[in-house]
């Protein structure tokens, strides 16, 4: 545990005065309270006020009924089931058989040294979406994204041949965009910072 | 951006509840900007926070009725973006940081004190983004938005005490790391 | 007889054949001015026995990247630089000459992620047997999120030491970082996942549906 002194989350808690602690622990809470000032600072660069953005959608006339109806269709549901576990076997049965006998019928089969890359990215705003890197000689075109339910959430799964790649979004064909879900970054040498997918061997 | 001078929110509630749509300006012009900083430090975006916070603006003027106390709009359009930035963490779709998020490059006109500065901010933003969801939003409710205990507990449906806990654990893990790097 | 003529007589082929393919890989994706520059550099790294393939991607990178010429050339300078001073180090960590190319390339990622060449020098010694690419990263992984560099190490190997496969490395910095997420300290992340050890959590697999939907690439992909 890295637990601190006490009164150092009195003193920030409003529950004991910062003149009642040593010269070290104001240190520290000084230190905590320039961060929270930091975070707290408007960012740099304009700010865009979503008044008018907001103000547009609630203006808008109410969907019609049929329109409702189909947005309702199309936007995804939590469901809660309760199932006689008998008939949840039953029903886990087919599909696993049906899944067996279809399985292999389409897709590629992943070779011995290949494995899955999946590659995610929001971008609301984008009419296109690439992963390039050092698995496509950092050529734009090869691996698309997809946003197939238009959420602008894109992705794409490929099969690559197993070994650690760098690589970055293009999006619109001209925004290069580090994919920080990768959670590894290194330095491009080039002043950006380039994310790191490591694919693993993955056989079906 | 001036809001001085607007009527206070229960007023502006009622206004907008009696069909005064215009009337919901006045709530925008007022907690954006809050709001904003909240979710940006939340998703570490601010494309996504500027997306969760309009969607939480639209979301309150349609449930606008259920606000069961207008006095106290304000903790429940946190509670909105709150939820709205649970769901979106919770769909991992926070690969959105783009290089408009980036931290901006040093300009020669920049004194020494601006560049440490925002070096230091980039340390705080990484360390603040290392914390798990439901302290980094402990913390951030408690030191950069300024809500009491009560309020954060309204906010976020959890206990004084669980919420006192996160915050601790958060300030103790953050100090680590400005002390590390002091 | 013959068949020594015919090697040597492949082998004084080979650079100049090689030399070609990287110009041609080269061509009309960089400013043709850096092009004679970047491609000494690879040839040296060549010469040397280095591994070429993480200079040209540098190249091609900064093309795409619409980088100057200038800056290409640096870029791949220290490339260049980068993959001497891991094959040095392998060298020096007791890894016999001529080091496996393979080897050299993990070695130089582990340092661009920012490990220190000491402890880099440790996980290599400590595992004899190449590869060690899955142990680096594990541990670059632990190092990036902030734990103490060396009980990072000191765990990758211990769970080598332990029978840990190559391929479960990753598993056990993701299991170390599942409890840091369940609100455990790092050090008693650490020891949790010491404790366990050899044994892992399961890991997700992709889905059935996920790997069918999986495609290749619509050009070749070369580690």
């Amino acid at each position: 545990m890295n637990v601190i002194d006490q009164r150092i989350h009195q003193v920030l808690d409003g529950e004991l005065a910062a003149e009642a602690v040593p010269a070290e622990l104001r240190r520290a809470v000084a230190q905590l309270a320039a961060a929270a000032d930091l975070l707290a600072a408007p960012p740099a660069g304009a700010v865009t006020s979503l008044e008018s953005r907001v103000m547009a959608e609630l203006r808008r006339p109410a969907p019609s009924r049929a329109r409702r109806v189909m947005r309702w269709l199309v936007t995804p549901h939590a469901i809660i089931l309760r199932v006689r576990p008998a008939w949840s076997v039953a029903f886990a049965a087919v599909v696993a058989a049906f899944t067996l006998f279809t399985a292999g019928q389409e897709g590629p089969e992943p070779a011995e040294h290949e494995g899955i890359a999946q590659f995610v990215g929001r971008f609301p705003e984008a009419q296109s979406v690439h992963a390039v890197g050092t698995f496509n000689d950092w050529r734009a075109g090869s691996i698309a994204l997809e946003d197939q339910d238009h959420d602008g959430v894109w992705r794409a799964t490929v099969l690559l041949p197993t070994g650690t790649y760098e690589y970055m979004f293009v999006v619109d064909g001209e925004r290069w965009v580090p994919d920080h879900l990768a959670e590894r970054l290194v330095a491009d040498d080039f002043g950006r910072e380039n994310s790191i997918v490591i694919v693993r061997p993955d056989r079906r | 951006m001036d809001v001085r001078g607007a009527p206070p929110d229960a007023e502006v509630v009622a206004l907008v509840l009696a069909g005064d749509t215009e009337a919901f300006g006045f709530v925008i012009r007022r907690y954006e900007a809050g709001l904003l900083r909240f979710a940006a430090r939340m998703l570490g975006s601010r494309d996504a926070a500027a997306d969760a916070v309009a969607e939480s603006f639209v979301r309150a003027y349609r449930h606008l009725a259920s606000c069961r106390e207008p006095a106290r709009l304000r903790t429940w359009l946190y509670r909105i973006v709150t939820n709205r930035c649970k769901s979106h963490l919770a769909r991992r779709s926070v690969a959105d940081v783009s290089l408009d998020d980036a931290p901006p490059v040093a300009d020669p006109a920049d004194t020494e004190a601006d560049l440490e500065r925002a070096d230091q901010l980039v340390l705080v933003e990484r360390a603040l983004a290392d914390l798990s969801p439901d302290k980094r939003e402990a913390f951030v409710l408690k030191h950069v938005e300024g809500l009491s205990y009560e309020e954060m507990a309204a906010v976020t449906g959890e206990r004084i005490p669980t919420l006192k806990m996160r915050v601790h654990r958060a300030r103790e893990e953050l100090l680590k790391v400005l002390e590390d790097h002091a | 007889m013959k068949r020594w003529v015919v090697l040597g007589c492949a082998a004084f082929l080979a650079v100049p054949l090689a030399a070609q393919s990287v110009r041609g890989r080269l061509s009309g994706r960089i400013p043709s001015e850096a092009i004679p520059a970047v491609d000494s550099l690879i040839q040296f790294a060549s010469q040397e026995g280095l591994p070429t393939e993480p200079l040209i991607q540098k190249a091609l990178e900064g093309g795409a990247k619409h980088v100057t010429g200038p800056r290409i050339v640096a870029a791949v300078q220290v490339s260049l630089g980068q993959v001497r001073g891991a094959r040095d180090l392998l060298v020096h960590a007791g890894d016999p000459p001529p080091v496996l190319p393979a080897e050299i390339t993990t070695v130089a990622w582990a340092l661009r992620r920012g490990l220190p060449a000491s402890l880099v020098e440790r996980v290599v010694a400590a595992l004899a047997r190449p590869p060690r690419a899955a142990a680096l990263h594990a541990v670059a992984d632990l190092v990036a999120h902030r734990f103490d560099a060396d009980s990072a190490a000191g765990l990758i190997i211990e769970a080598v030491h332990d029978g840990v496969p190559q391929e479960r490395l990753l598993d056990v910095s993701t299991a170390v970082l599942q409890q840091v997420q369940r609100g455990h300290t790092r050090a008693e992340a650490l020891a949790i996942v010491r404790r366990d050890l050899p044994n892992l959590p399961a890991v997700s697999k992709p889905t059935r549906g996920t790997v069918a939907g999986a495609r290749r690439p619509a050009s070749p992909a070369q580690p």
